[in-house]
């Protein structure tokens, strides 16, 4: 609708202020009368009340106007009557017509004009029952409209906030180059984003701003309208729903890696024990009669070696204990599958479970937390294992498989399937793996998996259980690579 | 027993760096040694027969130090072993000894200690450090 944005932008009268002017217009309705009647000045003062229907325009709404006009015309015919009750002449007859004519005229074209602005006013009033904080600023930034959601929620009346720049009032801070935006909002018309917005009282609301475009006739802009809807308590809710799942990621990983201490304590203890005794070996060899230096070399060698081995299992751990907000960062799925058997080998060794390994060549990157998504693997591979105890050990077989799929929701993706040799589970039971506090395990807590797929839906993945090939239970991972991440999982906002 | 001959040491255990650093300390102490990465390929060995002590690690994928012990007992031969072992769980501690182990020692173990056992060891069956 070109040209209402202009009419919206009007300050609407305030009932006060109305009722002076309704009072004036019949003042001055009785002034123009008296002069009319009394004066001796023969011309069309009546003319004049077409000057007060103009006035009453904006204190009277339809009806009124009417009142006002047909009161007018009333009153001069009083008038005529009064001064012309014995002498008319055909020149005060027309006198009179003509001022009747501009009045009834200059009625009507005030009636469809209220009328006009009736709807105008509706349509304002409209936007002022939105819950949401609507705004509109000119081409300039500076603000023009602002209704009462945007009082509401920003704390600048509509007085204060007109003819203020809007982005430096509300320090609002964009998700991208303000250029940027506008660039495609000039050629969309539209766009929309979350923006961050500073309140009168100092504090920061998080909005879903939609942006729209007005252009007149021509196509001029005439504005930029911003609808902005407060999302702060949602995201409130969410980063704490966040925190709280991160928090349970980080006890159930410290719970896992309590199952795996007798692992680890062999992991970090055996390339020590190694360091030691090639340690107490080199001494002999240059002790001796005549020392062997090349024995000591190597000796020491071996010591370098193991150190290395061991810092690395340290750091390995040190990583998955930490607490971390999760990261979002390209992550080697070959890489992340190898580090989380890395520490599951002597678990693997001490189950007699054979591990095979199918990390298929050149696959894309991943987006996420590298601890957290080690985690899932160490997780699903942690109860393969164990499941397989039920099974004589030549028949226990962990196969890891990576390779291409399509993401979830769409787009590229990398799969990671994890399968056992085990029982298997029966298939009516396999969507019950992942309910929180299930578990088949008698000291099992339940939540592994249910943690698990709360961590790959975070990733924008899926995770899902199905009879294994060779009668165990396959559980498989499908995660978008890198790039593919649909934006509105990407839980930081760039401020 | 020939006074030329080098006594030979076998030394079990899985993990290749402590095989390798158990075997280069046996050997600075003027001994012979040989590395196996099990049990099993222990039993198997041309080498079997020259061995007067046993370095063996207490858990290992398939048959275990403890299950080796057992299995050269039951066969009569009284081969002194040393158990070497991350886990050093007072119950196979027990077992071993009763057993008649010459030694049980965690992992990390001082040199002077392992020397010691098979001192131990080689006394038991008649042989000397060279």
């Amino acid at each position: 609708m070109p040209g209402s944005s202009r009419v919206l932008f009007h300050k609407p009268a305030q009932p006060r202020s109305r009722w002076v002017g309704q009072v004036l217009a019949v003042g001055l309705c009785l002034a123009i009368f008296l002069i009319d009647t009394l004066s001796p000045l023969d011309m069309a003062i009546a003319v004049l009340y077409g000057v007060v229907v103009l006035i009453a325009s904006s204190w009277f709404r339809s009806t009124g106007l009417i009142v006002v006009g047909g009161g007018c015309v009333m009153l001069a015919v009083a008038s005529f009557l009064v001064i012309h009750a014995q002498d008319y002449n055909l020149a005060s007859v027309m006198r009179c017509v003509v001022s009747i004519a501009a009045i009834t005229v200059t009625t009507l074209l005030c009636l469809r004009n209220e009328d006009a602005t009736a709807s105008l006013r509706d349509q304002a009033a409209l936007l002022d029952l939105s819950h949401d904080a609507i705004f509109v600023r000119d081409p300039a930034g500076a603000v023009v409209y602002w209704n009462v959601g945007a009082e509401r929620l920003y704390g600048w009346t509509r007085e204060e906030a007109l003819g203020q720049p809007a982005d430096a009032l509300l320090r609002s801070v964009l998700p991208a180059p303000l250029g940027e935006i506008l660039r495609l909002l000039h050629a969309t018309g539209q766009w929309e984003g979350e923006v961050i917005h500073t309140t009168r009282a100092g504090r920061k609301v998080t909005c879903i701003s939609r942006w729209s475009l007005q252009r007149d006739d021509r196509g001029r802009t005439l504005g930029i309208m911003e609808t902005n809807h407060d999302i702060t308590e949602r995201k409130r809710a969410e980063n704490d729903l966040h925190r709280a799942q991160a928090d349970l990621a980080h006890v159930t990983r410290v719970s896992t890696l309590g199952e795996l201490t007798a692992s680890i304590a062999h992991e970090v203890n055996q390339p020590l024990a190694a360091v030691v005794t090639n340690g107490e070996a080199c001494l002999r060899w240059m002790r001796r009669p005549v020392p062997d230096l090349d024995e000591a070399e190597k000796s020491v060698t071996r010591m370098i070696t193991n150190a290395r081995r061991a810092s690395e299992v340290i750091a390995r751990l040190r990583a998955l204990v930490r607490r971390e907000e999760p990261a979002r960062l390209p992550v080697d799925v070959a890489d992340l599958v190898e580090d989380s058997v890395a520490l599951l080998e002597r678990e693997l060794a001490s189950h007699g479970v054979a591990l095979v390994l199918r990390l298929a060549p050149g696959l894309p990157a991943i987006r996420g937390d590298r601890v957290q998504l080690q985690q899932v693997l160490i997780n699903l591979a942690l109860n393969a294992i164990q499941a397989m105890d039920a099974v004589p050990p030549e028949a226990r077989t962990l196969t890891i498989r990576t390779g291409a799929s399509p993401a979830p929701e769409g787009g590229g993706g990398i799969a990671i399937e994890v399968e056992d040799s085990g029982p298997g589970a029966e298939p009516d039971t396999l969507p019950s793996l992942f309910t929180p506090f299930v578990s088949t395990k008698k000291d099992g807590l339940g939540i592994g998996l249910s943690i698990s797929r709360s961590i790959v839906e975070a990733h924008g993945g899926a995770i899902q259980a199905a009879p294994g090939s060779i009668g165990g239970l396959r559980l498989t991972v499908t995660l978008p690579a890198a790039g593919e991440t649909p934006p509105h999982r990407v839980k930081e906002i760039t401020s | 027993m020939p006074v030329f001959h080098v006594p030979l040491i076998a030394i079990i255990d899985d993990d290749e760096a402590v095989r390798l650093a158990t075997e280069s300390l046996v050997r600075s102490l003027g001994l012979g040694a040989t590395v196996f990465e099990s049990a099993e390929a222990f039993l198997g060995s041309a080498e079997r027969e020259e061995t007067v002590c046993v370095i063996t690690d207490v858990q290992m994928p398939g048959m275990s130090g403890i299950d080796l012990q057992a299995r050269l007992r039951t066969e009569g031969d009284m081969l002194p072993l040393i158990f070497i072992t991350a886990f050093p769980e007072d119950r196979i501690r027990t077992q071993a000894r009763a057993a008649g182990a010459v030694g049980f020692l965690a992992k990390p173990f001082a040199g002077e200690d392992m020397i010691r056992c098979i001192d131990d060891a080689l006394q038991a069956t008649g042989h000397a450090r060279p």
